[in-house]
């Protein structure tokens, strides 16, 4: 979670290319399904028809007609799609908008043309699929999540018990390990200066699993070569006293 | 729009033309989504008002970058990049944060960069803008949005638009903030009322003048400790002429005053002062009043036992409220010893000495000892009470202060002490001016005390008696008595002395509730 250079790269300031800046694009707005099932089979998916009349005032109609096989293709849980579709055309109004793509390897940035017009993908349901399929998601959003079931036969439940398999190998444990005996002082105090060199602050119960010796014994030279904090920063915490420390100042 | 914008800025081949009858052109596009994901499309909504046009900018450089919140994301999280090793860290701290954690079912998010908002400069240096690209979550919850545009073989190719930013220009210039601006909108109808302002106006003014008062009293009551204690407001017009006489006190002081004075000086010399200041006054006072020596004779007669003394009424009561603060049943004991004793004066003389002993010390002694100075030696005096003094000077100045009002409230009575005494008061001989009315009794009653002044501290048997005469005490609480007190001896002193004199006094001893009571039967 430290700032590791590839993070700092992620922030670093990248060129926008700007050669395709002129090239106009549509927007199109499209249902999710169709989404979906263009995402799971990607290539030609289907066929886009213009047809324009002399009529004056009177706007073109687009039509989209799905592939055979994207229209047949089957995603699991999902009721068939609509084939054809019309394409509403809108305008932008007074929107500014500008697509832009990032290389998904090198990470170069570059804008890709500017949206001269906006379109929305509906379903042209001549045959009724979409309405079925509306139909299913309806019914299955209105399925209660949670139900009642009748249980038929007994519940298993576990006996309680006195003492777990845990518990009673973690007390062989401790029977094994024996009580903590006193060591020499001198050696004591060698194996804390060293764990002090390591860090500054320790809890109590980590020094005793350090040294390894009886938590009376231990305060008893602690309250010798060092200080207990009562407060906040590093509240219940032992660390050297002044004269027994150097540390070289590496906080920068 | 009745012509379609076709994407892509060539002019648009139909790829395959199927039909036209009649009026009708149509035209055919394959619609392609490529297979391999190259790249990611996001879309740029610049808002409306900026005039960004790419195709302008095509000179200038416009950089992005995604804006870097690690900081804010640390400070949030409370991730303060503290030391691994070394100096200031914590052995297990990381493995402690996790288990809390965990415990407590936190989850946190882990920082993205790909995240955090775009930041778009156009150009360099200061004359660049900036634009930041916040992105937009909801947009593509439900909807999918694809761009189509035309490929080099004439079908149209859809890539999926996976981000919204919505770039607005950074304001670097400093303005309201919600809050302020709040603020400040409420002050829109606001009219400006001269009349409120006018009234505030004028309790300004007043409050700066109070202060200024205050400010004067404040410098004068550093000045001068003891002047806290004002009864009028002519003692204030005395400061003024003051100061010369208190600079001479000092010298006076100095020549057969030095050593207890010394310690005492902030509190006594004050004190001295101060009933100097008084007297003066009243001297005019006097001369303004116009008012004969004899005005209170008679009431003197009646409140005090000492006839020649000259005390007021007045002061007497001020003397009787003294007694009260210092407790009640101290001033009836009081009340009752002077009706059984009145046969007597130097006897009530006596108990009101050891009363204020008690109280304060015999605070007045050494004063009056000065005072009797210009009749008798007084260095002879001096030397008996100079252990005493020192006691003393610790005590409080209460008394004396009292004693200087009292003084104030009976000009003419002063005026007489003065002649009593005999000593006309000159400015040099320090001490003089302490309280005349009780020094025409202190005389008279000088030797008891001095006898008294190797007991002194105000442990007395006559003190012991009285109290147990009251009512019946245990030892404890007569201890506690005498320790209220604030005299300067030890607890085991006190207990010594007390028992000392508890074995002379012999009183009757009675058992109430496990309780040792002692009491002494009232003697009429």
């Amino acid at each position: 979670m430290s700032a590791s250079p590839t993070t700092e790269k992620l922030h670093e300031a990248k060129e926008l290319d700007l050669t395709l800046s002129g090239r106009g694009v549509w927007l199109v707005k499209v249902p999710k399904y169709l989404s979906q099932q263009w995402q799971k089979s990607p290539g030609d998916v289907g066929k886009l028809r213009i047809s324009r009349t002399d009529i004056p005032g009177r706007k073109p109609e687009v039509t989209l007609k799905l592939n055979d096989e994207i229209s047949q293709t089957k995603i699991p849980g999902q009721p068939p799609v609509p084939k054809d579709h019309k394409l509403m055309l809108t305008g932008v109004g007074d929107q500014n908008l500008v697509v832009f793509s990032q290389s998904v390897g090198t990470d170069k940035l570059a804008v890709e043309g500017k949206v001269i017009q906006r379109a929305e993908c509906r379903p042209d349901d001549k045959d009724g699929i979409y309405m079925k399929r509306k139909r299913i998601e309806v019914m299955k959003m209105n399925q209660p999540k949670r139900e009642v079931i009748q249980i038929k036969g007994v519940v298993p439940v576990y006996k309680p018990k006195s003492d777990h398999e845990f518990n009673i190998q973690h007390q062989k444990k401790l029977k094994e390990d024996g009580k903590r005996t006193r060591d020499d002082k001198e050696k004591v105090q060698n194996m804390l200066f060293a764990a002090f060199e390591k860090h500054q602050y320790y809890n109590i119960s980590d020094l005793v699993r350090i040294t390894n010796q009886p938590i009376s014994y231990l305060k008893e030279i602690l309250k010798e070569i060092c200080i207990y904090n009562m407060k906040a920063p590093h509240k219940n915490m032992w660390e050297l006293r002044p004269e027994y420390r150097h540390y070289k100042d590496t906080t920068s | 729009m009745a012509a379609i914008n076709q994407p892509g800025s060539s002019v648009l081949k139909p790829a395959a033309l199927s039909s036209s009858d009649g009026n009708k052109k149509v035209e055919e596009f394959t619609i392609r989504v490529p297979k391999d994901k190259k790249k990611t499309y996001g879309m740029m909504k610049l808002s409306s008002g900026s005039d960004v046009d790419f195709l302008k900018l095509s000179q200038t450089t416009v950089k992005m970058e995604r804006e870097n919140n690690l900081k804010e994301y640390k400070t949030a999280n409370d991730l303060e990049s503290a030391p691994k090793f070394g100096a200031g860290s914590e052995f297990g701290r990381e493995q402690k944060e996790e288990a809390r954690r965990k415990k407590y079912g936190i989850i946190r998010k882990k920082y993205n960069p790909e995240d955090q908002p775009w930041i778009m400069k156009i150009g360099s240096g200061k004359q660049a803008r900036r634009y930041k690209g916040t992105r937009e979550g909801t947009i593509t919850d439900n909807t999918s949005y694809y761009i189509f545009t035309k490929s080099a073989d004439g079908a149209f190719e859809a890539f999926p638009v996976e981000e919204w930013y919505n770039f607005t220009p950074m304001i670097r210039y400093k303005y309201l903030n919600s809050e302020e601006a709040e603020e400040e909108f409420k002050r829109r109808d606001h009219t400006l009322n001269l009349f409120s302002v006018m009234v505030r106006k004028r309790i300004k003014n007043d409050n700066s003048n109070e202060d200024g008062e205050e400010v004067e009293k404040k410098e004068k009551s550093k000045g001068k400790k003891s002047k806290s204690f004002l009864l009028t407001d002519m003692d204030e017009f005395g400061d003024l002429s003051d100061d010369d006489d208190e600079e001479e006190d000092g010298e006076g002081e100095g020549d057969d005053e030095e050593k207890p004075k010394k310690a005492s000086k902030g509190k006594k010399g004050k004190g001295v002062e101060k009933r100097k200041k008084n007297s003066k006054h009243n001297s005019d006072d006097e001369a303004i009043e116009d008012s004969d020596e004899g005005d209170f004779d008679d009431r003197e007669v009646d409140y005090m036992s000492d006839s020649s003394s000259s005390m007021s009424e007045l002061e007497d009561r001020d003397k009787l409220d003294k007694y009260e603060e210092k407790g009640v049943d101290e001033e009836a004991g009081l009340k009752k010893l002077i009706d059984s004793e009145a046969s007597s004066d130097e006897e009530e003389d006596k108990n009101k000495e050891e009363d204020g002993e008690q109280e304060d010390g015999s605070k007045v002694k050494p004063e009056k000892v000065k005072k009797e100075g210009s009749e008798s030696s007084s260095s002879s005096s001096s030397d008996s009470d100079s252990d005493i003094e020192k006691e003393e000077k610790f005590s409080s100045v209460l008394f004396m202060q009292k004693k200087s009002s009292s003084r104030s409230a009976t000009p003419t009575s002063f005026e007489t002490e003065d002649k009593k005494a005999g000593t006309k008061r000159k400015p040099e001989s320090e001490m003089p001016t302490i309280s005349l009315p009780t020094s025409s009794k202190k005389i008279r009653t000088e030797s008891p005390i001095t006898a008294g002044s190797g007991a002194s501290e105000g442990i007395t048997e006559e003190a012991i008696r009285r109290y147990l005469m009251r009512k019946p005490m245990t030892a404890k609480e007569l201890v506690q008595k005498f320790k209220s007190k604030k005299l300067h001896m030890t607890k085991e002193e006190i207990i010594g002395k007390i028992l000392q004199l508890l074995k002379k006094i012999k009183p009757e001893k009675k058992k109430v509730n496990d309780k040792l009571y002692l009491s002494l039967p009232k003697t009429d």
